[in-house]
């Protein structure tokens, strides 16, 4: 009900807000962040990234960390940035299935709690919208919605754990309004130009693929893979800004529902490959033992079954019209893959 | 003794003469009085020869009337360093350094004595037989607790019916109650270096990122000391916290010079607001990352170090408990004994307690009480080095550099704050010299602690792992830094950030 008011006052203001919105990219040289940053430069807003690299694409780029109270900016662009920005989008923090305790709980629990610190001193913030992952609800039991976050699940890494810990906090910082948006896996291609990074995430899988290498999918992945491509993520995450989200959460992933058979063959098919998929499970578990001797890491084995039992109906939380992923994403993912590596991301 | 000056120092041991006050340093007051002393010092090393001939026979360099694994010199309180790290070498897998860097700030250990050597089976067994004494732990504190009670209840009704039969039969019913409290901090206190050496050997084989997930995962999930604030909050005189109004170790902190080195504490009422919903535990978000006897295995092991740590503290706040009633009934009693009112912080407590039979123990107080001053006049090192034999103290040099180190994982931001100042509504760091068990109550408050001392086992460090908040000991000049100052600390690198005061 009172999510209703808020989002049609919001719809009201949009025009008006638009015109003056200055954003704050908190980790907006990456992959998503950097495409949430042209979003929002395409949305008519004032952009402004930090990142540790200090680069951006679009906007201003201001070299930071999120896990530094008060992102570690320097006093004179500090007080810039917080009398002058009235949107946030945090976007920090690399997907690493393979990080340990110690990095993600540095970047997803100290990080996000050191940035929603930086948020309460901003007094000109309208609306901050959290870059949450469907990950965050690891092995979740029983059928989940927005509303859910701990489900008594288990985590399959320390990076589930860490984006758990990053939206808990969120949504106990009942005094701002930040509100979250998980998102799938993001495919498409690298909104910074180049190859797509393959060292992290489901992504992490192509090269073995592409290879012709074998993998184990439960199903023969006959699931959904909750994907989504890059362009529509961000413009997700501006539509939050701008609707505004409020304190609510979202979940965003392509309403198509490609399952993770066909994410597969869509980005091998510009190669010319067809993945070998199988449904046997000693083969998951020689990739688990010997995986990283291959170049996959383990801890992709977790991900070969179904993830969790989420509502589609999730995505009605978000106000119509829904972004249009690109068509053919997917395909523009494997296609990227053959560009060479020769773009310096620092 | 004539011929020879009137001394308080216990004899260097012949073999190890390498001493550390490191252990003692961070929560004992810089000086203790002979009382005190005869209090700590002496069932400490009971409790060690006892744990040493349970668990490798009788070590011969073990025996004698010397004192081995602890030292009083210049009344200063030193633990033995030399003989702790010949004991961790008793334990296969278990190296001199882990010792010092679980107790002794990181200095280098002394060279070992090859010739002491134990045996590889004695080492076995004695490994086998530590774990059994660590199983043990749980009822043994249960039992004492009750004891410590009694021993309380009884002290009340003694004062209030101001019987002296009654005082006396405190007097000696506290002896055996403290002697077994030492005992099991002793047996936790060791316990902990193999077990978390243990832990961190598994982890590595059985994890992807087994040093780090140890240092996450070993937290003790409640310590006694939460309780006791809140029993101290009752403001009963003979309740179960009164003592941490007091100076921990020191029982003589009302007569001086005494009173001088003792630290008193200031009692903070704990209103700890806990948040409604707590973030999952580290150590059970691990269990769906592991298959299921590994993590079990992960679990068990995280479960055993959190509960030596638990055991660790439970056992010293009954210590400190026991060590209360001395500080009550010892001066109840001196007069009744015909002892001058400033003597008995000179007597041990044997003396003290043989006094009735043989009055003539009460003139060794005078010559002590000179021999203290000329003691307190004198600057005593951190380590101490007695290898030269001609009875100077000398420091004892480590040749790395002690660095400053994370010992409870994670990140804390905030304004520094001493434990003495009132909590600013602002996230805090507390910065301290050294810290005991009486800054626990500010703890739910503060988003870490920087100690110029500490190691990785020290109480703080367990205590910051209690709340689950970063801590980083090590780190010199910490207690001197501005009010206002902005910190931030990562515990989990001992990396220390001092930010700009705007």
């Amino acid at each position: 009900m009172t999510e209703c008011t808020e989002r049609s006052e919001g719809r009201e203001g949009m025009a008006k807000r638009n015109t003056a919105m200055n954003v704050l990219v908190v980790g907006g040289s990456g992959y998503l962040g950097s495409a949430i940053a042209q979003a929002c430069a395409k949305a008519g807003a004032e952009v402004r990234v930090v990142s540790r690299r200090g680069t951006a694409t679009v906007g201003e780029g201001i070299r930071g960390d999120a896990r530094l109270p008060r992102l570690g900016l320097p006093a004179g662009v500090r007080a810039d940035v917080l009398a002058q920005t009235t949107h946030v989008v945090l976007s920090f923090g690399p997907v690493a299935w393979t990080t340990g305790p110690g990095e993600a709980l540095e970047t997803h629990s100290s990080g996000m709690r050191s940035v929603l610190a930086f948020l309460r001193e901003m007094p000109g913030l309208e609306q901050a919208v959290h870059v949450s992952s469907l990950l965050a609800l690891g092995r979740a039991q029983g059928r989940v919605t927005n509303r859910e976050l701990y489900t008594g699940q288990d985590f399959r890494n320390w990076y589930e754990y860490g984006k758990y810990c990053a939206e808990r906090l969120v949504r106990d910082a009942t005094d701002l309004p930040v509100g979250s948006v998980r998102l799938g896996p993001v495919l498409g291609a690298d909104p910074r130009g180049g190859r797509p990074d393959t060292e992290h995430g489901l992504p992490a899988v192509f090269p073995h693929l592409l290879a012709g290498y074998p993998v184990h999918l439960e199903a023969r992945g006959d699931f959904p893979s909750w994907v989504t491509d890059v362009s529509s993520a961000a413009e997700v995450v501006v539509k939050a800004l701008t609707a505004p989200i409020g304190r609510a959460t979202w979940t965003w992933f392509d309403p198509a529902m490609p399952t993770l058979r066909e994410v597969f063959t869509e980005v091998c098919r510009a190669w010319g490959v067809v993945p070998k998929i199988f449904d046997a499970k000693p083969l998951g578990w020689v990739t688990r033992r010997f995986g990283g001797r291959l170049g996959v890491a383990g801890e992709l084995t977790d991900y070969a079954k179904p993830w969790f039992d989420l509502d589609p109906a999730v995505l009605r939380d978000i106000p119509e019209p829904w972004p249009v992923p690109e068509p053919d994403y997917l395909a523009a993912t494997g296609r990227a893959l053959l560009e060479p590596a020769t773009v310096s991301r620092g | 003794m004539p011929g020879r000056p009137v001394s308080v120092d216990t004899d260097p041991h012949p073999y190890f003469k390498v001493y550390s006050a490191g252990n003692f340093g961070e929560v004992a007051p810089q000086r203790l009085s002979p009382m005190s002393w005869s209090l700590v010092g002496d069932p400490m090393e009971r409790g060690t020869r006892a744990l040493a001939r349970l668990l490798w026979g009788r070590p011969p360099w073990a025996e004698g009337t010397y004192y081995v694994f602890v030292g009083y010199f210049g009344c200063r309180p030193y633990h033995n360093l030399a003989a702790c790290c010949h004991l961790s070498q008793t334990i296969p897998g278990l190296a001199p350094q882990d010792v010092t860097d679980a107790y002794f700030e990181g200095v280098d250990p002394p060279a070992e004595l090859a010739a002491l050597r134990a045996t590889k089976v004695r080492q076995a067994t004695g490994t086998a037989l530590l774990l059994r004494e660590l199983r043990q732990v749980g009822p043994r504190l249960r039992a004492l607790e009750e004891r410590v009670a009694e021993l309380e209840w009884g002290l009340r009704a003694a004062v209030t019916a101001n019987s002296p039969v009654a005082l006396a039969g405190v007097l000696r019913d506290a002896q055996p109650v403290l002697e077994e409290a030492w005992a099991v901090h002793i047996l936790t206190t060791s316990g902990l270096v193999p077990l978390s050496a243990l832990q961190r050997w598994v982890y590595r084989r059985l994890t992807r990122h087994g040093a780090q997930i140890a240092h996450w995962l070993s937290r003790p999930r409640e310590l006694v000391w939460d309780r006791l604030h809140m029993a101290a909050a009752t403001m009963d005189p003979y309740g179960p916290g009164s003592f941490l109004d007091s100076s921990f170790y020191e029982v003589a902190d009302d007569t001086a010079p005494w009173r001088d080195y003792a630290v008193r504490h200031k009692r903070a009422s704990t209103s700890a607001g806990e948040q409604a919903l707590s973030l999952v535990d580290p150590a059970e978000a691990i269990s769906g990352m592991l298959p299921p006897w590994r993590s079990k295995t992960v679990r068990a092991l995280a479960v055993t170090v959190g509960e030596v740590m638990a055991g660790r503290e439970h056992s010293k706040s009954l210590a400190m408990r026991t060590l209360h009633i001395y500080r009550r009934l010892l001066p109840e009693l001196s007069p009744l004994l015909g002892l001058d009112e400033s003597a008995w912080p000179y007597l041990t407590i044997r003396e003290f307690t043989d006094l009735p039979t043989n009055p003539g123990l009460a003139n060794r107080a005078a010559p002590r009480m000179h021999a203290c001053r000329l003691a307190l006049g004198t600057p005593m090192p951190e380590h101490l080095d007695l290898t030269g034999g001609d009875g100077v103290p000398r420091p004892w040099l480590s040749e790395r550099p002690q660095t400053q180190r994370g010992v409870a994982p994670g990140i804390g931001t905030g304004t520094v704050m001493s434990p003495d100042d009132d909590l600013p509504d602002e996230p805090v760091i507390i910065v301290c010299s050294s810290a005991d068990a009486d800054i626990a109550p500010l703890l739910p408050f503060a988003e870490g602690v920087l100690s110029e001392r500490g190691s990785d086992l020290s109480h703080i460090a367990i205590l910051s792992r209690e709340y689950g908040i970063p801590c980083v000991v090590g780190y010199p000049g910490a207690a001197s830094l501005p009010r206002g100052t902005a910190v931030s600390i990562n515990g989990s690198t001992g990396e220390v950030k001092i930010l700009d005061q705007s």
